[in-house]
């Protein structure tokens, strides 16, 4: 056992490794207890049952639904561009793995430690950008092209917003790594308790909700509109994939929320880990409340949004911030 | 330099998610703009009309039932009274009233589909199972009362086949009392939310002039400002004697088709209740011969199914057979508004103004 | 008729659109979240099965008459005659009172479920029962022949035809026997 240990210590990137391993086998089995979650949800909301007849009350549905995707054929549109085509899935894939690498569960338990984590994660998320752009222009299709490019212009909108909220949490915290807002708010309080971290907290959600492409914001892939949009042309796999890389996304975004407004895996009674897992499930909950109620917004009502209002209030919010927080 | 550009051709195929049946529509696209439309149907036509002049009037009836399928009482009602009119066949009272009532529930059901489509359409998926969950209370029903959920072909020259079974009415008094209660619930859900009114606020409005010159009746007309209902204008079975309002709105865009039958909805529970209170006892079906042989001349008779108005114009010769058979449709005629309605609209917008004229290929294509 | 006012379009403003969206789409969630608490309304088909009214109109059957120990069906064709689109078709064995049927065959692929056959018939002999399940992988197992329908199965089928073949010889002996015993005019015996 000590000699493992000294041979890690030994070389810190082959433990990096096996954590990054570790992550994406992560990364392929929550979107399993993701999509459970939201198709009981989605079923219990509209009256009905959900997927109760594979295994107990219904728990393996996601996995026979996986097994199906592996096992279905890779059918590639001719005319498609193959190299964007191939690579596509995997670059959204590895963006959320990616994310996860600098995301604290636990005290300590970090995969990679970066003091500049938040930017690092920021970055990370146009990768998700790239590949929709990719996916849609490679199908040789006009509905995946009309897609993805929508996605793109949604995406890119609300990054903005996003983007600013979170420096407000920088301000406060005065530090970019996740295990530095986290400590700060183990000692101060939670960050959610000051005003402009609310209203920095509320616009922060209406952005994630149009970063996972959920509704109200989810024309992209819209399926009475569209059918699917930028991943019609996919199937088997790939199409697995993306949807892995979505919910995982999914997962993610509500973590970083956790990490920066609520205090991570800061909690009373029960460990760390549960903590976080407490938090982020809680907000997927709401999340998928979210989706299940109101109908979906046009495109251009949704760029209009970001631009017209979300970008001058976050802005707006930060000076707010800034005058506080400045002491 | 000038650059060329044609508009992007798309085709919202015969099988789509978003097209209420089989209808195509091939859209030229200027970018998120539409410039033109062309819908193409056909794919469901059976020739309805020809195989109704090979066969003997009672024969026909069931045929009516795949017209209009989601409303097919109002397809059964409108042939028989088109065949009474031929033959002169008085309807005694209770009959009258027993038809009146399943054309409501008819009616609630059919608005009911197009509640639960147009949510759909728009994101709101939730809509679609609340609306169909209240749909099996008004099926099961109708399947206690005439046996089939779909297809019920029960009303006969005549009258209706069978009276009404015992504890009909106390069924019937517990769902009205149920579905008030939820449509409140649809209003919090839908209605009053501010997505779905900037999505159907404002589009596809059909101008009255418009609605009046292409001849589009029924919710369509009432929402651009057409005050016009046939159980008010020219009423049939006993519509003059029960009190009801008839909801016309002055917008014709998307938002108020969606509110006039909404409100349809909620009239047809006060018809239904006075309906029960006031039904006669009596006889429920007058008895023909056995061979139907009107005397010739030409019938034409109009109902307001939940489309539209609905008329059939039957020719007879003194045979057995009709010589011509004429269904004229609503959805046939209110479809035949889209193109202009979609000029400059948006294509996200598309699936809005489709699902708010409400077609039923069944009777588009007969 | 009435008019009813919709609430009228106000001018775009960014803020009032948020908070307004807000606000409403809480009050949605109201409703979503109380029908998260209600009871499903899911039926688990095919271990659990919803039981149809007396009046559901399925797979046909003809009335097995226990007392005359036959099908009611005396072959009349008065259903095959209101049939809109010929699904049924018979073989009358006997005739007048006590005929009855030996063949009587539907293709349920042309049956429009419409009952029709059952109103026509005045002898009370075909019905529409409960069974809606008739599904199958075969393309022939659509007509359904009078073993499938009558009430009893082939069992009743075989004494439907010694009961009508029965009473048809009844028939036959009682007439010679009458003729016989009808006074001839002008003889005396």
């Amino acid at each position: 056992m000590e000699a493992i240990v000294q041979f890690f210590r030994d070389y810190p990137l082959l433990w990096t490794l096996v954590k990054a391993v570790v992550l994406a086998n992560f990364t392929l089995a929550i979107p399993l207890a993701v999509i459970y979650i939201e198709r009981k949800v989605a079923g219990f909301i509209q009256s009905r049952l959900g997927p109760v007849h594979v295994g107990p009350q219904g728990t393996f549905q996601t996995v026979a639904d996986a097994l199906k995707l592996l096992l279905k054929e890779d059918i590639v549109p001719a005319g498609a561009d193959k190299r964007f085509f191939y690579i596509a899935p995997y670059i959204a894939f590895v963006s959320v793995v990616l994310s996860f690498m600098v995301l604290p569960f636990a005290p300590g338990w970090v995969a990679l430690e970066m003091n500049v984590a938040v930017l690092f994660v920021i970055g990370v998320s146009l990768f998700n950008v790239v590949s929709i752009l990719m996916a849609g222009w490679s199908s040789n299709n006009k509905y995946s092209l009309l897609g993805g490019l929508r996605a793109v212009a949604q995406l890119l909108s609300y990054e903005v917003p996003m983007v600013l909220s979170v420096l407000v949490v920088v301000v406060y915290t005065g530090s970019m790594s996740l295990t530095g807002i986290i400590e700060y708010q183990v000692q101060h309080g939670w960050n959610i308790m000051h005003p402009p971290v609310m209203i920095a907290a509320i616009i922060y959600f209406v952005c994630a909700l149009a970063e996972i492409n959920r509704t109200p914001f989810d024309l992209p892939e819209a399926e009475s509109e569209l059918v699917s949009g930028f991943n019609t042309e996919y199937s088997g796999m790939r199409f697995a994939l993306f949807f892995a890389a979505e919910f995982a996304n999914n997962f993610f975004i509500t973590a970083f929320a956790a990490a920066l407004f609520f205090g991570g895996w800061d909690g009373p009674i029960l460990p760390p880990i549960v903590w976080t897992f407490v938090k982020v499930f809680v907000m997927i909950f709401v999340f998928m409340w979210v989706r299940w109620t109101p109908p979906r917004l046009r495109i251009d009502q949704i760029l209009r949004f970001a631009w017209q209002f979300l970008v001058p209030v976050s802005l707006a919010n930060l000076l707010f911030a800034v005058a506080l927080g400045v002491r | 330099m000038e650059i060329l550009s044609q508009g992007m051709v798309i085709n919202v195929g015969p099988q789509h998610p978003s097209t209420h049946g089989v209808l195509r529509l091939i859209l030229t696209l200027d970018g998120e703009q539409i410039v033109a439309c062309e819908p193409v149907i056909g794919y469901l036509h059976r020739g309805l009309e020809k195989m109704m002049e090979r066969r003997p009037y009672r024969h026909n009836i069931p045929f009516t039932d795949r017209l209009d399928y989601l409303a097919a009482l109002s397809n059964n009602l409108a042939i028989c009274q088109c065949i009474e009119r031929l033959g002169g066949v008085e309807v005694p009272e209770r009959a009258q009233y027993i038809r009146v009532l399943l054309m409501e529930l008819q009616r609630i059901a059919s608005h009911l589909v197009f509640l639960g489509t147009f949510g759909t359409d728009l994101g709101a998926t939730t809509m679609f199972l609340y609306a169909f969950r209240e749909r099996e209370m008004v099926l099961d029903l109708l399947e206690e009362c005439t046996g089939a959920r779909l297809t019920y072909n029960w009303v006969r020259v005549g009258g209706v086949p069978d009276d009404l079974p015992e504890g009909f009415g106390e069924k019937v008094l517990d769902f009205v009392k149920v579905f008030r209660q939820r449509m409140d619930e649809y209003d919090r859900l839908l209605t009053r939310n501010r997505i779905f009114r900037s999505r159907t606020q404002g589009i596809g409005v059909l101008p009255k002039e418009m609605a009046l010159a292409y001849g589009c009746s029924g919710p369509m007309a009432r929402a651009s400002g057409i005050a016009y209902d046939i159980r008010k204008v020219a009423p049939y079975e006993v519509y003059d004697r029960v009190e009801f309002d008839v909801p016309v709105l002055e917008d014709g865009d998307v938002w108020a088709r969606y509110l006039v039958r909404m409100e349809e909805m909620r009239q047809s529970l006060r018809i239904i209740e006075q309906v029960l209170r006031d039904m006669p006892d009596g006889a429920v079906q007058t008895k023909l011969p056995k061979v139907f042989k009107p005397p010739a001349g030409i019938a034409y008779s109009r109902v307001e199914s939940p489309r539209g108005e609905l008329s059939f114009m039957m020719v007879s010769d003194g045979s057995s057979n009709p010589v011509r058979v004429h269904i004229r449709a609503p959805s046939f005629v209110n479809l035949s508004v889209l193109p202009r309605l979609l000029e400059g609209a948006k294509v996200a917008d598309l699936v809005a103004i489709l699902g708010s004229i409400d077609v039923v290929l069944g009777e588009i294509d007969r | 008729m009435t008019i009813h006012q919709a609430p009228k379009r106000t001018k775009y403003n960014p803020f009032v659109y948020f908070v307004e969206g807000l606000v409403t789409l809480f009050n949605g969630m109201v409703v979503t979240w109380r029908n998260l608490w209600r009871p499903k309304v899911t039926v688990r088909y095919p271990y659990e099965r919803r039981p149809v009214p007396p009046r559901y109109r399925g797979l046909f059957y003809l009335k097995w008459n226990e007392e005359k120990g036959r099908l009611n069906c005396v072959g009349c064709t008065l259903c095959a005659q209101a049939c809109p689109t010929n699904v049924i078709s018979m073989v009358k064995i006997g005739k007048g009172q006590n005929a009855g049927v030996s063949e009587f065959t539907m293709d349920l692929g042309r049956c429009l479920f419409c009952n029709l056959c059952v109103e026509a018939c005045p002898f009370d002999a075909i019905y529409m029962g409960p069974a809606y399940e008739l599904a199958s992988e075969r393309r022939d197992a659509c007509v359904f022949r009078i073993a499938d329908l009558a009430q009893g199965g082939e069992e009743a089928v075989r004494k439907n035809i010694e009961t009508v073949m029965r009473l048809m010889a009844e028939e036959e002996q009682a007439k010679p026997a009458a003729a016989v015993h009808a006074p001839r005019g002008g003889h005396a015996e």
